[in-house]
């Protein structure tokens, strides 16, 4: 620090304490002693107490316009940088500039804040535009303390790598130029993690981006943890691959025609008969299934899916229904970036726009729509199939559709909330229907009795989304009150309160060993938590807004997770790592499905499509990305568009049928 | 400060009734203001995202209100969106446009139907991969094809020059609706059933595979069955309805097209039997072209000249049976009168002289021939009057008073002076027309009258006074032109004087445009005249004739 600064230092600070006229004298006194030159006697650069004062005197000096001159000034140079290094050293604009406006406002200069926002605001924007959405509304100080963000922010501190090289330009910087207000700031909220080397690509690194609160330590620390994502010993594939090969030519016939007949809709009985057909290449496969599988499986995953011992006392399944379901696995068609799956789509008409949420069963013969005037409809396609083309006319007319011609509803009306529905699903045999509302409670309907059955209520705001485990019985919830729960069906009361999100609760889903829940926020992180501890296991950071949809792929290894504005992401459970986002949609992703043997992931969306995604060749580049860096990986299979529907909810069948729903937006004519 | 100024404040605070808020603490409230207002926004969107939309509603905006348990704003969730009205005279003032409603209206309207209840509809969305192209899907789009010949192509690089087949799809559903109108056309029987499928073939989406195979038939059919005249015609008909048919994209097909239709238009023999009405197809063909050339010639540039290339050699041959001169004519008529104008009319006399024995009964002995003859000297005079028609009609909209008051020579400053002020005189009235009709009812025939006089074109108001001073009309018209041309500049000076100054420059650039124009179709007028006497006439709108006469 050069005397001249100091000298500044010091006729700034008395000329704010109104010592103008001792100010003044010393000023004079320091012109003539310039001429001079021989004023320094004390080491100030090897004294940091005085430093330090000096550095918080400038900082006292209550100049607003310091910050932005401070900031313009570290912005051209970081701008001006060289090339390699340039995109390091930009990843500190980010913080810098929100530390700076938090101060500024911190301080009451709300007009220059404004200004200071308003002038570096587009920047930023397209990385971090909701961020600074939020910010912006800051005004106060006292909404710095109101404001949980702004509050986390300012407590935390910004992790930023950085590469050796860069690390040196930036001081060398700060120090050269003598702003000690950056600097400070830098000092205060960025914690640089230097490692050797050359810098880093600037699209790779995405935590580099997403400033998060003070949990990115812990979310490390977090992330260490130990999880077992394994699949659950003697589950019913494996009960597949053991009996499959055994199993009869003729009984898989007989199963099939059974089938046939179980089948009531007409769509779905021919699509049967497509599967039929590609039964016998599946046949094929069938005699030398069990290698085949474990081949796949080593191609896909190195090591097949390790096995876990389940922590929750799990339902017994009734015999029928395990044998229809293994029935159905029998019968699965394989998908893969060649063979596509067949899409049912069902379109809700005349919503008026009311419907909040849609829902498919598991073998896709039951449909669920939430309402916004509290009420759940559910419709049964397999009767719906069976009155045909009876339906169809009696849609053309022009009288009251709602009246079949037996007097009959098409659908099952369930009443009971006093709130918008914001969620309902089926159980796994498609008995139970599960339902959230606004009205804070969630609801448990019976389909066979059409009937409300228990009602359970403990969380606080409006309940986003509710999920029932693999196996039934056990479901989970989320909610505005940052929490997600567990609950039974048997108790009205939690078994377990998952707290830890710092904004709204959005979505949640089960693993499929069900030892884990998934919960996907506004706070833009998906976190994952061990059910029977009810600890947060790992915090997955990347997303760039609120995440809406969240699924798991069958094997348990794999999660994909889809936000607001498009972008999905997969997730590596054990390390917590983003192996690609998959981008393409260009709006809210709503539902997110993976096919039954987790080569396809399914993506609908509010722009009107359904997309494919080869999730398999992501996974393996994957392992060659270990190797040779980078590359920009793009697999989308297929883009289906729909006629203005957006498209609400996804489910693939045990056999592989994509069902899509959705309502349309456009009245028709 | 903050975004909401505290003026603003201000008239909430009086809204709720504080008036003694000091101006400071206004200040103050702004930036916690705009926070709340920024909060319940953040919340409302959660709502919206929630109940999957991607448009915000007002009853999102309560249910944010209820999440900060904050009483809900009544009286806005009606669903449909507002409209906001900006304050007049105040830059950031709006208002919502509630309009009074009449009791009396409200207890008298019929009920409103019942709204439709929710149901669910099944498709297909896609099997195996591929999404049917039925009605419930979206239209496919027609790049995809071509893309995946390019990758075809890419794959075998510059190596070899050799263009793979391109597999092309074609379900079997359309297969069978190809072949059902393929046979509907060919078995000519069952006109009903025709009509219906040419609807489907105008409207349903999803039929884009089919062009090409439809244009080929097409192509195919024409040139082999040019003696079958229902086939023809049930041709042209399916080409009709392609073109009407929003979900295909015809374009790169035209030129597969185009042929088929020109035949039709003008080749020398359509249909094998006397009765055939071949007229009447070339009529419809005349307009099918006229339809295409429309509609595309914009973006096939060449189309147009290459269609009136062809058609202008096939008028100009002598050679040519009178059919194909018809046809011709037709087209050309057909294509809007400017390309009559240079190619019909300019090559009208000589053609004329042509055709002059054939009309004659004397000199020609075959009465088919005669028929013909007639029909293609009719088919000339409607080209040439809907040429002049058309020509005079450019007049009437024009804001001037009709320069066709410049052909009567003197006078013309009276009947000037008279018009603007007829006009004024007809808009006052039409504008004081309400509150006539409340309070005299005596006047209604009236004020109905002066309106529909000055809803019409202002050549209407002028009838009265052209007829007025029958002299004027009696000049001829060849004197006309000589005087009206001296007279121009003094009469235009005489007309900028009188009309306001502040229109006189653009006035005087229009009627400069108008003058020159209008001295042409004059001049056509005279010609056409001369060519065909009095059976012009009817082609020509009264006031002109008037004029004219």
């Amino acid at each position: 620090m050069d005397p001249e600064q100091i000298n500044e230092f010091v006729v700034g600070y008395l000329k704010k304490k109104g010592f103008s006229s001792a100010a003044k004298d010393l000023e004079s006194y320091h012109h003539q002693n310039n001429n001079g030159s021989s004023f320094t006697s004390v080491d100030y650069h090897n004294d940091p107490e005085l430093t330090k004062l000096i550095r918080s005197f400038s900082q006292q000096e209550d100049d607003p316009t310091r910050y932005r001159e401070g900031y313009s000034k570290l912005r051209s140079w970081a701008y001006n940088s060289l090339d390699l290094y340039k995109h390091e050293l930009l990843r500190v604009m980010y913080p810098v500039f929100i530390h700076c406006y938090m101060d500024l406002v911190g301080k009451g200069h709300t007009q220059e804040a404004r200004t200071f926002f308003n002038s570096f605001r587009k920047d930023h924007e397209m990385v971090h535009l909701r961020d600074l959405q939020k910010l912006e509304g800051v005004l106060s100080p006292s909404h710095l303390e109101e404001m949980e963000f702004a509050r986390s922010l300012r407590k935390s501190k910004v992790n930023i790598k950085f590469c050796q090289y860069s690390y040196e330009l930036l001081l060398q910087y700060l120090h050269s130029t003598v702003s000690t207000l950056m600097l400070g700031i830098i000092n205060e909220h960025i914690n640089f993690q230097v490692y050797s080397g050359q810098p880093t690509s600037s699209s790779d690194d995405i935590e580099a981006v997403t400033i998060v609160g003070s949990f990115q330590d812990t979310a490390n620390h977090i992330n260490q943890k130990e999880i077992q994502w394994g699949l659950l010993e003697d589950s019913l594939e494996d009960r597949l691959e053991k009996t499959g090969g055994l199993l009869s030519d003729s009984e898989k016939g007989q199963g099939e025609s059974k089938d046939g007949d179980a089948d009531d809709s007409k769509k779905r009985s021919t699509e049967i008969g497509k599967q039929g057909s590609s039964l016998k290449k599946l046949k094929k496969d069938k005699a030398g299934n069990a290698t085949a599988k474990v081949a796949r499986l080593e191609t896909i995953t190195v090591s097949p899916a390790p096995r876990v011992k389940p922590e929750l006392a799990l339902p017994v399944m009734s015999t029928d229904v395990e044998q229809s379901i293994l029935e159905d696995l029998r019968n699965r068609v394989q998908l893969s970036s060649v063979a596509m799956p067949s899409v049912s789509f069902y379109t809700f008409v005349n919503t008026h726009n009311g419907l909040n949420c849609s829902s498919i069963s598991h073998d896709g013969s039951l449909v669920a729509g939430g309402f916004s005037d509290s009420s759940i409809k559910v419709w049964d396609m397999a009767k719906i199939g069976q009155a045909g083309s009876g339906a169809l006319q009696a849609e053309n007319d022009s009288s009251d559709q709602s009246i079949r011609p037996n007097g009959r509803r098409s659908y099952t009306l369930l009443l009971g909330h006093s709130g918008p529905v914001y969620s309902a699903t089926f159980s796994p045999p498609g008995d139970f229907v599960l339902s959230s509302s606004a009205d804070t409670t969630i609801r448990l309907w019976s389909t066979k009795l059409n009937a409300n059955l228990v009602c359970y209520k403990g969380h606080n705001y409006p309940v986003w989304d509710a999920q029932f485990s693999p196996f039934g019985h056990y479901f989970a919830s989320c909610s505005h009150d940052r929490t997600a729960r567990i609950w039974s069906m048997d108790r009205i009361q939690p078994l377990r309160i998952m707290a830890g999100h710092l904004s709204d609760v959005d979505c949640v889903q089960w693993h499929p060993n069900c030892n884990y829940i998934a919960t996907g926020s506004s706070d833009k992180t998906v976190r994952l938590w061990d059910v029977q501890t009810g600890e947060c296991v790992r915090i997955f950071i990347g997303h760039r807004s609120m995440v809406l949809s969240l699924a798991m792929s069958p094997d348990g290894r794999y999660m994909a997770s889809g936000d607001e504005d498009g972008t999905i992401m997969m997730w590596d459970l054990s390390t917590a790592r983003c192996i690609t986002p998959l981008m393409g949609h260009n709006s809210c992703v709503w539902s997110l499905s993976y096919s039954g043997e987790g080569s396809l992931l399914a993506s609908g969306s509010a722009d009107c499509t359904v997309k494919l995604w080869d999730v398999t060749s992501s996974t393996k580049l994957t392992k060659a990305e270990e190797k040779n860096g980078n590359s920009n990986r793009l697999r989308s299979l297929r883009t289906f568009p729909t006629k203005s529907t957006p498209v609400h909810a996804l489910r693939f069948s045990r056999r592989n049928l994509l069902f899509a729903a959705g309502a349309i937006s456009k009245p028709a004519n | 400060m903050s975004i909401v100024p505290k003026e603003t404040v201000e008239v909430i605070a009086q809204s709720i009734g504080i008036t003694n808020l000091l101006p400071e603490a206004a200040l103050m409230l702004a930036p916690d203001v705009e926070y709340r207002v920024r909060e319940i926004m953040q919340e409302a969107i959660k709502c919206m995202r929630h109940s999957k939309r991607t448009t915000l509603t007002a009853s999102d905006v309560d249910g944010a209100l209820n999440l900060r348990n904050v009483e809900p704003i009544y009286g806005f969730a009606s669903g449909g969106p507002f409209r906001f009205r900006k304050a007049i005279g105040h830059r950031d003032l709006f208002y919502t446009d509630d309009r009074e409603v009449d009791f009396k209206d409200v207890i008298e309207a019929p009920l409103p139907k019942a709204p439709l209840d929710t149901e669910i509809v099944c498709h297909w969305l896609a099997i195996e991969g591929v999404q049917p192209a039925i009605p419930e899907n979206a239209p496919l789009e027609v790049i995809r094809a071509p893309a995946e010949t390019k990758i075809h192509e890419q794959k075998d690089g510059p190596l070899i020059d050799v263009r793979l087949p391109v597999k092309h799809v074609l379900s079997r559903e359309l297969q069978l609706y190809f072949q059902k109108i393929a046979e509907l056309a060919m078995s000519k029987s069952n006109p009903p059933l025709y009509k219906e499928a040419l609807v489907s073939l105008a409207s349903d989406s999803g039929l884009h595979p089919l062009v090409p195979y439809f244009t080929n038939f097409i192509a195919d059919e024409v040139s082999n069955g040019l003696n079958d005249f229902r086939l023809l015609f049930n041709l042209m008909h399916i080409v009709r309805s392609l073109l009407q048919n929003p979900h295909i994209h015809i374009e790169p097909y035209l030129h597969q097209l185009m042929p088929s239709v020109v035949t039709c238009l003008v080749s020398r023999k359509l249909g094998n039997r006397f009765a055939d009405n071949h007229w009447e197809l070339r009529d419809f063909a005349a307009n099918l072209v006229s339809l295409i050339c429309k509609r595309y010639g914009t973006v096939y540039i060449t189309l147009q000249s290459r269609l009136t290339r062809t058609l202008v050699n096939a008028l100009l041959d002598p050679k040519k049976a009178l059919t194909q001169h018809y046809g011709a004519i037709q087209g050309l008529a057909a294509l809007g009168h400017t390309v009559v104008r240079l190619l019909i009319l300019s090559n009208l006399e000589p053609y004329l002289s042509l055709l002059e024995p054939e009309l004659n009964a004397e000199k020609q002995k075959n009465q088919m021939k005669i028929y013909e003859a007639w029909r293609v000297y009719g088919a000339l005079l409607r080209a040439a009057g809907l040429c002049i028609h058309g020509r005079l009609k450019i007049f009437p909209p024009l804001p001037s008073p009709s320069p066709s008051f410049l052909h009567k020579g003197k006078g013309k400053g009276k009947i000037i002076s008279t018009d603007p002020h007829k006009r004024k005189l007809s808009v006052d009235s039409s504008e004081n027309q309400s509150p006539q009709k409340r309070l005299i009812t005596m006047d209604g025939p009236d004020g109905v009258h002066s309106q529909d006089q000055s809803g019409s074109a202002p050549m209407q108001v002028d009838n009265p006074v052209e007829n007025d001073n029958p002299p004027q009309n009696s000049v001829q018209p060849s004197s006309s032109e000589q005087a009206s041309d001296a007279n121009e500049s003094e009469s235009r000076n005489g007309k900028v004087k009188e009309s306001g100054r502040s229109r006189a420059i653009t006035m005087k650039a229009i009627l400069d445009q108008i003058w020159k124009d209008d001295l042409d179709s004059g001049r056509l007028l005279v010609k056409l005249h001369e060519l065909y006497g009095d059976r012009i006439l009817p082609f020509i709108p009264s006031t002109e004739m008037s004029v004219f006469l």
